[in-house]
């Protein structure tokens, strides 16, 4: 239960997943897959969700490893995609080992990096590291390796 | 701050979410999915059929930022409905990447998870606040305290006695009646549209890669569509 605001008595407890738009499904595919080791775990497709038949869209879903999907691409095959209402979102390594991984596919697949949190204001990592990259759209990830890993 | 009224093009107009709840009755799946069926394009979206999972180097989302008009406005708004905590407001600082702009911050916290969101007032070098697109995510989602189907009904209608109208749910994104959508991953959810329109579901009972075997054993997703 949640104690610290008057209205909600059940709160949201964490961030989940985070549902991106992309310009082109099998180009983000790759990149999320080989840059973070992602696994595929599901394709909304119109021939095979009403849903996205209705909304003209189609959805990649990725897992990290324990739930169904955490990250999942989507094309919207009526609309274009922009990074007008997102400024980055961040994924944090499973350990040191996997951060040091990441960063080392990022320079074998030639893509720019750029060290620290992006936001300045963000809180520091004492103990920890971070770096940002952008994906083939231009949405800005943050990868950060928490202290206590 | 005065906001501008700005609806993305993907909002969902309210004559689509009224006959959203549809979705949750199969004949209405079957009849919008009858031009594949009967072309022989239709396929399974479900997870079984492509055989996950190991391990990413991924652990979990961190945070997430968004741009909004108004921070005091969307402050208030993740505080009533969502219980999260204002952790900070910081003072205006430099853009990361666009040169001469400036960002406000505000930080916010859910039960489980220190700073996740970010709300962001961006302004451009003559001091005009953005109107977010929209168009750069469909939705992000937060896990309710309790994680449990009953969790996500009861927040739906405590959201309701609220005044909060939920543009989708509550539904299962799964086949199974009565409130399966067809979709995937099993987690029961609900979505609203925060002041900026940003989408943001409130989910829970995700299938994990454990519980998935258990729920369907080895049954393809086409038979069971």
């Amino acid at each position: 239960m949640n104690a610290h605001i008057g209205m909600a008595q059940i709160a949201a407890a964490k961030l989940q997943h985070h549902v991106i738009y992309v310009s082109d499904l099998q180009r983000s595919t790759d990149f999320y897959t080989k840059l973070f080791d992602l696994q595929f775990s599901a394709l909304n497709h119109p021939d095979s969700s009403a849903a996205m038949r209705l909304a003209h869209m189609e959805m990649h879903f990725f897992s990290f490893g324990f739930y169904h999907h955490d990250i999942c691409l989507v094309k919207h095959h009526k609309l274009k995609m922009d990074n007008g209402s997102m400024l980055h979102f961040s994924l944090v390594a499973r350990d040191r080992t996997a951060f040091d991984a990441i960063r080392q596919r990022a320079k074998e697949l030639g893509i720019p990096t750029r060290d620290g949190r992006l936001i300045a204001s963000a809180k520091a990592l004492p103990g920890g590291r971070a770096f940002c990259l952008q994906d083939p759209d231009r949405h800005w990830i943050e990868i950060i390796e928490e202290p206590s890993k | 701050m005065t906001a501008v009224s700005h609806v993305p093009p993907n909002v969902l107009p309210p004559f689509v979410q009224k006959f959203a709840p549809l979705l949750r009755r199969k004949w209405f799946r079957e009849l919008v999915l009858t031009p594949p069926t009967l072309t022989g394009h239709r396929f399974s979206n479900k997870t079984e059929d492509y055989g996950v999972f190991k391990p990413s180097w991924i652990a979990h989302i961190g945070q997430v930022s968004i741009y909004v008009q108004d921070i005091a406005r969307s402050r208030r708004w993740y505080e009533r409905l969502a219980g999260l905590r204002h952790s900070r407001t910081c003072e205006e600082e430099a853009h990361p990447f666009k040169e001469g702009w400036r960002i406000r911050c505000c930080y916010m916290s859910a039960g489980e998870h220190d700073e996740c969101l970010v709300l962001v007032e961006e302004r451009d070098p003559e001091g005009k606040v953005t109107v977010p697109s929209g168009m750069s995510f469909f939705h992000t989602a937060f896990e309710l305290e309790g994680n449990r189907l009953e969790d996500v009904i009861a927040f739906a209608e405590q959201a309701k006695q609220a005044g909060f109208v939920p543009n989708y749910g509550p539904v299962r994104h799964n086949g199974e009646p009565p409130l399966g959508d067809g979709e995937t991953g099993g987690n029961v959810a609900c979505y609203f549209y925060d002041p900026d329109y940003h989408n943001i579901e409130f989910c829970a009972a995700m299938d994990t890669i454990e519980n998935y075997r258990a729920r369907y054993g080895d049954t393809k997703g086409s038979a069971r569509a």
